[in-house]
């Protein structure tokens, strides 16, 4: 199974993972690192690394990031172009993972990729629109 | 003035830079200078690919920066250097950068540095950089934020590292 990892500013990451919780019910395999001010992009690929290296199966890891051009994208992107079956996807949000979450069984990391980008995009929209639609 | 400021940070180009500093200033050019950065070939493409956020970023050796700061082609733009460490800021003012103010972004903790605030952990080496650049004449600030004030930050660094300050 495809292992997600979430790195974020902040506690974003634990609370992403905290909200997909209370939909979606615990989840093996997915792990939240969250940078502190402190923190530097060396000791940030460290902790992915470790991430990374724990609930990778085989089947490779996707990474949601919250900011592009960011220190989390920047550490995950630096791991990503030097150890491979990995992905990084930038401007994380719920939907997405929960997306991710409920159709990791059975798909392999190039149809959660797709999966990840179509439902983290889709989810964005105005109630006026939605409306308006109708 | 092609280069209106000069930051050291550690952590390079990231979120604070593209969103806040981009936002305050019309940044043309990022220029992320160190020499061991310049020369990794993985450190420059990621560094370059967040070029779409602004407008054109080069990662340039310290020799390089300088050399392309104080050229003709500087006088039109308007350029953010980036340094990693205070090292690279002395670097950049003995090799003739001529610039007023240099401005301390995080230094995240590194082996054997010494805290100063959470965002700031400066070495041995470090320090005595600084205290180089200040005894030049050169103000040293601290801000993380454009909002931050632009208060001279020597006095707190010798206050907190005495030791490596004198």
């Amino acid at each position: 199974m495809v292992g997600i990892v979430l790195v974020s500013h902040g506690s974003m990451a634990d609370g992403m993972l905290d909200a997909a919780r209370m939909i979606v019910g615990d989840q093996e395999g997915i792990m939240a690192i969250n940078l502190e001010e402190m923190d530097d992009v060396e000791g940030l690929i460290e902790k992915i690394t470790a991430a990374v290296e724990q609930i990778d199966t085989g089947d490779g890891v996707i990474v949601l990031v919250d900011v592009f051009g960011a220190s989390p994208f920047n550490a995950s992107a630096r791991l990503t172009m030097t150890r491979g079956n990995m992905e990084v996807i930038t401007g994380m949000n719920l939907p997405m993972l929960l997306e991710l979450a409920i159709h990791r069984q059975g798909a392999n990391l190039e149809e959660l990729i797709k999966i990840a980008l179509d439902a983290g995009s889709s989810s964005i929209k105005t109630l006026s629109d939605t409306l308006n639609s109708k | 003035m092609p280069v209106f400021h000069v930051r050291m940070d550690n952590r390079l180009i990231h979120g604070q830079i593209l969103v806040s500093w981009n936002a305050a200033f019309k940044i043309d050019h990022i220029i992320v200078t160190n020499d061991k950065v310049a020369n990794d070939p993985l450190q420059v493409t990621l560094l370059k690919a967040v070029a779409p956020l602004t407008s054109k970023v080069s990662v340039l050796t310290i020799k390089d920066c300088v050399e392309y700061c104080n050229s003709p082609e500087a006088e039109k733009e308007n350029i953010f250097v980036l340094a990693k460490f205070p090292e690279d800021g002395l670097a950049l003012l003995e090799a003739g950068l001529k610039i007023p103010v240099l401005n301390l972004g995080n230094q995240a903790f590194v082996r054997n540095s010494q805290k100063i605030s959470n965002t700031v952990f400066l070495t041995e080496s470090g320090v005595k950089a600084l205290k180089k650049i200040h005894e030049m004449g050169i103000r040293i600030t601290c801000r993380m934020m454009p909002s931050d004030p632009d208060t001279e930050y020597w006095p707190t660094i010798e206050k907190t590292l005495p030791q490596w300050a004198k």
